[in-house]
């Protein structure tokens, strides 16, 4: 039981990232971004790329990764969705769709589809207190506080961040203050996708790198950035860790390939009682 | 060579009818079904397995279109509160769940190992050799009874409340309308379609497993109708038979191009759908044809 809950706050705390870097985009753009399944691939076979075609240890790579994903990103704003803006959020939503299926097979064009590993040593898990916990998930709990951490620290202390904040709350307002809403944009997306490249190197070290992988973390994500009131960044990290633990305690009943099933229950169970996500206010969700 | 222009042809047609469901879902009546391949799925299998403990095709068709057609509506009200960002993720969701559960309840859709031994309808009728031809023209019957039943109820006065919720539901239901249920008439219509594209893809394959359905419906469906212009029925159907056409005409390239294996060129092709339908959203936001009732320039 409590190994159940252990995991679960693992799993969740790796849905973090992503479900946080799709609500950050979703309150400064104003749109729900489908590539994140893609972002998060993406930047998994980046690092792969530096880990084992180039050699570099993981940390290394992970940053080279990140780096050059966050171009990515920022090259993929300039293209899509500059020349977009002003258009409705269903626009941008569908030219996300078309982001994401152009990602995720430019990797398969390049990588193939075969399931790879990256290049680290394998450990035993330890015991502690009972409890068995692997060494990517001691990993995983470490960098996600880091991360987390990190991202409220840059949202509430720095200027950088009460400018995304101004933008979220009233892009014209800000405007009128003299906020660079472009700049503001282009940090988003660094932040955005660096949290993506990130996730992306944890789930490849908990399980395996694959083109897929990212497609089947989009309904963890989307269902924990609803859970937590799609919009407001910090409270999707909430929402993520509880989506985990339930999860992962539902394994008790059902069979545990079924974990997207109880991740779809809970998202329409949500929408149909709260839709404004647990920590909403009513009628600020849109 | 000829068969390998029905084979097309055939997926073509298919593919076409999905696109038309999703023009009427989300060019039509602005709900983005981002699930498409789940109900194509769920069409596949229930006339599938129905066709295989010994239906009749064509009641299995018609059946797998009412539960298409119901599990289509059921899922649009999970989500009738909100917008459309979350109906697209229902959608998904689902899909997810129906191609999850499919390939693990092996007693009832033998799972991954798949459903074979599909007869195709008016087997017995026909000699063996005709069959392809027989059913690429079924195939087309359907798509054309598909669009023709389209533009009828677009050109209803129903079809003028459905654009009325997708423009303003706030003031249709100030008019009176009642916005829940044309949304979910509107899935369960689009959701009928897919059941006959999923109907006819189990029966030209004759063998239906998991793994045949992926995102690449949703992609080509997407991109159809973009190319089309948001609601135009008839331009889903010029999209369909130039773009799609050339897209599935792309596999013979295999042979041509000695450098690239089957996957990556399937890889290139669903770059290129995404590559172009962000394309055609930044330079031709319009389409090709415009929608019915607003081509006079009075938008």
């Amino acid at each position: 039981m409590a190994q159940l809950v252990f995991n679960g706050l693992v799993t969740g705390l790796l849905i973090a990232l992503p479900a946080l870097s799709l609500a950050l985009v979703f309150s400064v753009l104003r749109f729900a971004n489908y590539a994140i399944g893609s972002m998060l691939t993406l930047g998994a076979y980046l690092v792969y790329g530096f880990n084992v075609g180039f050699g570099l240890p993981l940390p290394l790579a992970a940053l080279a990764g990140a780096i050059l994903g966050a171009g990515l990103a920022l090259l993929i704003n300039r293209l899509v969705y500059e020349p977009l803006r002003g258009r409705s959020g269903v626009t941008l939503l569908v030219a996300s769709i078309g982001v994401g299926i152009a990602l995720e097979n430019a990797v398969r064009f390049f990588a193939g589809s075969t399931t790879r590993g990256f290049d680290v040593e394998v450990a035993r898990p330890l015991r502690l207190l009972g409890l068995r916990i692997n060494h990517e998930q001691i990993l995983t709990i470490a960098i996600v506080l880091a991360a987390l951490v990190t991202i409220w620290i840059i949202f509430r202390f720095t200027r950088l961040g009460r400018a995304m904040r101004a933008v979220a709350d009233n892009p014209d307002l800000a405007a009128v203050r003299g906020i660079p809403r472009t700049q503001v944009i282009r940090t988003t997306w660094i932040i955005s996708s660096v949290l993506a490249t990130l996730a992306g190197v944890l789930v490849g070290l908990d399980g395996n790198v694959d083109p897929q992988m990212g497609w089947n973390y989009i309904l963890p994500v989307f269902t924990a950035a609803i859970l937590g009131g799609i919009g407001n960044p910090m409270a999707a990290v909430a929402g993520a860790v509880l989506l985990g633990i339930t999860e992962e305690l539902a394994t008790l009943v059902l069979a545990p390939h079924y974990r997207t099933i109880v991740a779809f229950a809970v998202m329409a169970l949500l929408l149909l009682v709260r839709p404004s996500g647990l920590f909403g206010t009513p009628g600020v969700a849109r | 060579m000829i068969s390998y222009l029905v084979a097309t042809l055939v997926l073509v047609a298919i593919a076409t009818i999905a696109a038309l469901a999703l023009n009427l879902q989300w060019g039509l009546g602005g709900l983005v079904n981002f699930g498409l391949f789940g109900f194509y799925m769920l069409g596949a299998y229930v006339c599938g397995l129905l066709v295989v403990s010994g239906t009749p095709p064509l009641l299995a068709m018609a059946v797998a279109m009412l539960a298409t057609a119901a599990v289509s509506a059921a899922v649009s009200l999970i989500s009738v509160r909100l917008s459309e960002d979350y109906l697209a993720i229902v959608t998904l969701g689902f899909a997810e769940c129906v191609r999850l559960f499919i390939s693990y309840e092996e007693w009832l859709t033998r799972g991954t190992l798949g459903v074979p031994g599909i007869e195709r309808p008016f087997a017995g009728w026909v000699p063996a050799a005709w069959s392809d031809g027989v059913f690429l023209a079924f195939s087309f019957a359907c798509l054309l009874l598909s669009f023709l039943f389209l533009r009828k109820i677009t050109r209803a006065p129903f079809g003028r409340l459905v654009r009325a919720t997708r423009d303003d539901a706030t003031v249709a239901e100030a008019l009176g309308k009642n916005v829940l249920a044309v949304r979910a008439k509107v899935f369960a219509i689009g959701g009928a379609l897919l059941g006959v594209a999923g109907s006819l893809h189990a029966f030209y394959y004759s063998y239906i497993d998991p793994t045949q359905f992926t995102t690449a419906l949703n992609a080509y469906a997407f991109m159809a109708v973009i190319i089309a212009g948001r609601g135009s029925h008839i331009g889903v159907l010029i999209a369909g038979f130039s773009v799609i056409l050339l897209l599935e005409g792309s596999r013979f390239l295999v042979d041509v191009i000695p450098f690239l294996d089957g996957a990556q060129l399937a890889a290139l092709r669903l770059f290129i759908v995404g590559a172009g339908l962000i394309a055609i959203l930044i330079y031709k936001p319009d389409g090709l044809v415009r929608e019915y009732r607003l081509r006079s320039g009075a938008s």
